[in-house]
C-alpha cells in the first residue's frame, strides 16, 4: 500500500519535472515557429507593403487568387521539386558511395573523411561565391571552362544558360552536401554486426551480394532518415540562387523560398508574399505525408 | 518516423517564418507613434543617435570615428554612434532597413541609396528635412544630387558625395590592338564616344584573352543604374518625369533599340555576360562602363589606363551621365528630429564634405569642397571626366515611390535578355519587347496597387 504511493508520488514528480523541463523548448518553438506561422496566414489576406505599415488592407482571398494566376509562383514551384526530385538521390548516393569508401580500415582514411566533410564546415554563401567564378562561361577567367577550353571544347554559360543553370547548382549542392550525409551513413555502417559479413562470405555471398542483403538492409533506417533531411533541405533550397544567379536567367534557378523573399523584401509585397509562404507549408507538408506513406516500413 | 514528419513540419514552418519574422506586432502598431528609435534612448539630458551606413573601406571607417569622435566630445548633449552594416550585394541593406521599419527599429539617421530616397519618402519612413538646409545652403550642392534627394517638392534627404561613370580603357591593349589613342583621348564631355564607335572599339579589341567590353556592373542596382544615360541618350527614359509611368517607355521602341544594342555586345562576343568582379583591373576586358570609385581601384592596376566620357546614342549624340550617391537621412523613428537635423548640418559643411569624399574617393557634392586641398586631384584629368559629367549632363535615376520593383524586375529582365543573347549568338527583338514589357506591366501595378490615389 504505501510502496504503491511512494511509487506513484515519484510517478507524478517525474510527470511534474518532464513538464517544467519541456517549458523552454516549448517556449521557444512557440516563440519562433506557431506564432510566424499564424502570423504569415493572417497577413495573406491584407494588402501589405512592407514599408506603409500604417496602410494594411483586408482584401481577403484576393492574395491566394492572384497567387493561382501566377506564373512565376509555379515557375519557382516547378524549380524547387525538379531541383528536389535531381538532388535528393543523387546526394544520397553519393554520399553512401563516400561513406562505403571511407569505411574501410587503412592508412590514410580519416584525412579522406576530414577532406570529404570539408565542404560542409564551409558557409554556403562561401562556396557559391568561389563556384560562380569556377563556373564563370570566360575561359580566361573561369576554371572549368579554362579546362574545357584546354581539351579543345567550347565555353560552356553554366550559370547564364537557363538550360544549365539549375544542373550547375545541382551539382554544387549535390557536391557541398554529400559531406554530410556520408558522416551519418558511415555511423550507420559502423553500427553493422561484423558477424553478419563473416556468415554470409561462408554463406558464399560476393561484395555485391553482401551490399544488397546485408549493408542496404541495415541500413534502412539510416536511408530513410537520410533522404528526409536532404528533403527538406533541398525544398528550402535559397542561398544558392540568392548569390549565384538571382533567380535567372529567365526564372530558370526561381526557387519557392527565393520567389518570397523577392517579393517580401525586394517588392515590398509582405501580404502576397505571405500567401505564397502559406501555400509553400501546405505543399511541404503535403510532400511530406507523401514521403512517409513511400517509406513506411509495413 | 513521427519524429520525422513532426521535424519536416517544423522546418516547413521554419520557411514560413522567414516572411513572418519581419512582421510587426499588428496592423495597428504602425499607427500609434513610435516610442523610441533605434538606440535612441534619452538618458537625462543627453540626447543618442545611431546612424545606420553600409560599411565601406577602411580610409572611411577612420574617417569616420575620428569624426565622430570630435563631434562627441564637443557635443556631450547629442551622442552620435555609427553601426556600419554590410551592403553584401546590392540589396540585402535594403532588406535590412524593411526589416527595421516592420519592427519600428529604425535607427535615428539612416544612408539611403540615391533612387530609394523617393521610395521611403512617399511611405514616411523618413522626415523633411527643408529646415535643416536653407536654398542658400542648397544651392552649393550640384543639381542632380539636391533633385535626386527631393521627393514632392521637399529634401528628404542629403548627400556628402556623388557618383559618375564613364568608359574606362587599358591603354597599352589597346595600342596593341592598333587602337588610335589621340581620337579616344580627344572626346569631350559635350561631343562623346557614338554606340557605334564604342562597339567598333569592343570589336577591334576582342581577342581570345580579352572582352572588348564590361557592360555588367552587377546583376542587381548596378544594371538600372548605369545603363540609364543609354536609355536617355536614345530618346526614351525608363519612366515618365512623375515616376507614374513605365508603358510607353522602359518598353517603348527606343528602348527596345536600347536595349538590344547593350545585348548585341553580349551576342557578339564582346562582352561578358557573367563577368568577374574587377574584369577590368585583371586584364580581361579591353574597356569597361565603370563607376568613379574604379579610379581609387585601379591604383593596383600593372597597366596603363585611361578614361572617357559615357558614349552617346548615333541618333541624338545627347551627352547623358550616371549620377546619385547614398544620402543621410532622418527616419521616422528618430526622437530628436533637431538633433539629428544639426548632426546632418555639421556633417554636410564644407570641410567635412571635402574630407569625407577624399576619404570614399567619389566626387564631392558640393561645388566649394573642390576648392579645399584634399580634393585636388578632381581637378586634373582623369578624376576631371567625372566632375564634368555631375556638372554637365548627370541625370538621377526615376524618382518614383515603386523604384524598387522596378529596379528587381529591370535587373532581372536585363539578366535575361543577356543570357539570352550569350546563349543564341543572336539578338531576339521580340524577346526584349517582351521582358522590357513585363517590367512595365509589374511597375504599373506596383505604382498603381499602393501609390495610385
Amino acid at each position: 500500500m504505501s510502496n504503491t504511493t511512494v511509487l506513484s508520488a515519484r510517478k507524478r514528480n517525474e510527470r511534474v519535472a518532464a513538464y517544467i523541463f519541456t517549458i523552454p523548448a516549448v517556449v521557444l518553438l512557440i516563440a519562433f515557429l506557431v506564432v510566424p506561422v499564424i502570423y504569415t496566414v493572417y497577413y495573406s489576406v491584407f494588402q501589405y507593403q512592407v514599408m506603409r505599415p500604417k496602410d494594411i488592407t483586408f482584401i481577403g482571398l484576393n492574395n491566394y487568387a492572384r497567387l493561382f494566376g501566377d506564373a512565376d509562383f509555379y515557375q519557382a514551384l516547378k524549380n524547387t521539386i525538379y531541383f528536389t526530385v535531381i538532388v535528393v538521390p543523387t546526394q544520397c548516393v553519393l554520399a553512401l558511395a563516400l561513406a562505403l569508401l571511407v569505411s574501410k580500415r587503412f592508412r590514410g582514411v580519416s584525412v579522406f573523411r576530414t577532406m570529404y566533410f570539408s565542404p560542409q564546415l564551409t558557409s554556403m554563401v562561401v562556396i557559391s561565391v568561389l563556384w560562380t567564378v569556377l563556373y564563370n562561361s570566360n575561359p580566361n577567367t573561369g576554371l572549368i571552362n579554362s579546362m574545357l577550353a584546354g581539351i579543345g571544347m567550347k565555353p560552356i554559360n553554366f550559370l547564364s544558360n537557363p538550360k544549365t543553370a539549375m544542373n550547375a547548382i545541382i551539382f554544387m549542392s549535390a557536391w557541398q552536401g554529400a559531406g554530410y550525409q556520408m558522416m551519418i551513413f558511415l555511423a550507420g555502417l559502423q553500427g553493422i554486426p561484423g558477424e553478419q559479413y563473416e556468415a554470409g562470405s561462408i554463406d558464399g555471398a560476393n561484395r555485391v551480394q553482401q551490399f544488397l542483403y546485408i549493408t542496404l538492409p541495415n541500413l534502412r533506417g539510416t536511408i530513410k532518415y537520410v533522404i528526409m533531411i536532404t528533403m527538406i533541405q533541398a525544398m528550402k533550397l535559397f542561398t544558392q540562387p540568392y548569390v549565384m544567379t538571382q533567380g535567372g536567367p529567365q526564372n530558370a534557378t526561381k526557387t519557392v523560398v527565393y520567389y518570397i523573399y523577392t517579393q517580401g523584401f525586394q517588392k515590398g509585397n509582405f501580404g502576397y508574399a505571405c500567401s505564397v509562404a502559406a501555400v509553400f507549408f501546405v505543399i511541404v507538408v503535403a510532400m511530406s505525408l507523401i514521403m512517409q506513406k513511400l517509406t513506411a516500413d509495413d | 518516423m513521427k519524429k520525422n514528419l513532426a521535424s519536416l513540419a517544423l522546418v516547413s514552418a521554419m520557411a514560413l517564418s522567414l516572411v513572418a519574422c519581419g512582421g510587426n506586432s499588428g496592423s495597428s502598431s504602425g499607427g500609434a507613434a513610435p516610442a523610441s528609435g533605434g538606440g535612441n534612448d534619452a538618458s537625462g539630458d543627453v540626447t543618442n543617435l545611431t546612424i545606420w551606413q553600409p560599411s565601406d573601406k577602411e580610409t572611411i571607417e577612420n574617417w569616420w570615428i575620428e569624426k565622430l569622435d570630435a563631434w562627441n566630445s564637443e557635443h556631450p548633449e547629442i551622442q552620435v554612434h555609427r553601426e556600419a552594416i554590410d551592403r553584401s550585394d546590392s540589396y540585402a541593406y535594403d532588406n535590412k532597413v524593411a526589416t527595421a521599419v516592420t519592427s519600428n527599429d529604425l535607427p535615428d539617421i539612416l544612408f539611403v541609396d540615391g533612387p530609394q530616397v523617393s521610395y521611403y519618402a512617399a511611405n514616411g519612413i523618413i522626415v523633411p528635412l527643408d529646415s535643416y538646409f536653407s536654398a542658400d545652403d542648397l544651392s552649393d550642392f550640384v543639381d542632380s544630387t539636391v533633385a535626386e534627394c527631393t521627393y514632392d517638392g521637399k529634401l528628404y534627404a542629403i548627400s556628402a558625395t556623388e557618383s559618375s561613370v564613364a568608359l574606362y580603357y587599358n591603354k597599352g591593349y589597346m595600342e596593341e590592338c592598333g587602337v588610335d589613342i589621340a581620337k579616344l583621348e580627344s572626346y569631350t564631355a559635350d561631343a562623346p564616344m557614338t554606340w557605334s564607335e564604342f562597339e567598333a572599339l569592343a570589336k577591334q579589341c576582342t581577342t581570345d584573352k580579352y572582352v572588348g567590353a564590361h557592360i555588367v556592373m552587377d546583376h542587381g542596382e548596378g544594371l538600372p543604374y548605369a545603363l540609364e544615360p543609354m536609355y536617355i541618350s536614345n530618346g526614351k527614359d525608363y519612366l515618365s518625369e512623375d515616376g507614374s509611368k513605365a508603358q510607353g517607355y522602359v518598353n517603348s521602341s527606343e528602348a527596345v533599340e536600347t536595349t538590344a544594342f547593350l545585348a548585341s555586345l553580349i551576342a557578339n562576343g564582346y562582352a561578358n555576360v557573367d563577368p568577374i568582379t574587377d574584369e577590368f583591373l585583371n586584364g580581361a576586358c579591353a574597356t569597361e562602363i565603370q563607376g568613379s570609385w574604379d579610379v581609387s581601384v585601379l591604383e593596383a592596376a600593372d597597366f596603363e589606363w585611361g578614361v572617357t566620357y559615357y558614349p552617346v546614342s548615333d541618333k541624338t549624340k545627347k551627352p547623358v551621365s550616371p549620377c546619385g550617391d547614398w544620402a543621410a537621412a532622418v527616419t521616422m523613428n528618430c526622437g530628436n528630429v533637431d538633433a539629428a537635423g544639426e548632426f546632418l548640418q555639421w556633417l554636410m559643411s564644407k570641410e567635412n564634405v571635402a574630407s569625407y569624399a577624399a576619404a570614399i574617393a567619389k566626387p564631392a557634392s558640393r561645388s566649394s569642397a573642390y576648392d579645399d586641398p584634399l580634393m585636388a586631384d578632381y581637378k586634373e584629368y582623369p578624376l576631371t571626366v567625372f566632375v564634368n559629367q555631375l556638372e554637365n549632363n548627370a541625370v538621377p535615376r526615376p524618382r518614383t515611390p515603386s523604384y524598387a520593383t522596378f529596379s528587381t524586375d529591370y535587373a532581372e529582365a536585363m539578366t535575361n535578355i543577356f543570357s539570352e543573347a550569350a546563349s543564341n549568338g543572336t539578338v531576339d527583338e521580340a524577346f526584349i519587347q517582351t521582358q522590357l514589357d513585363n517590367v512595365a506591366a509589374s511597375f504599373e501595378e506596383d505604382y498603381n496597387t499602393y501609390y495610385g490615389q
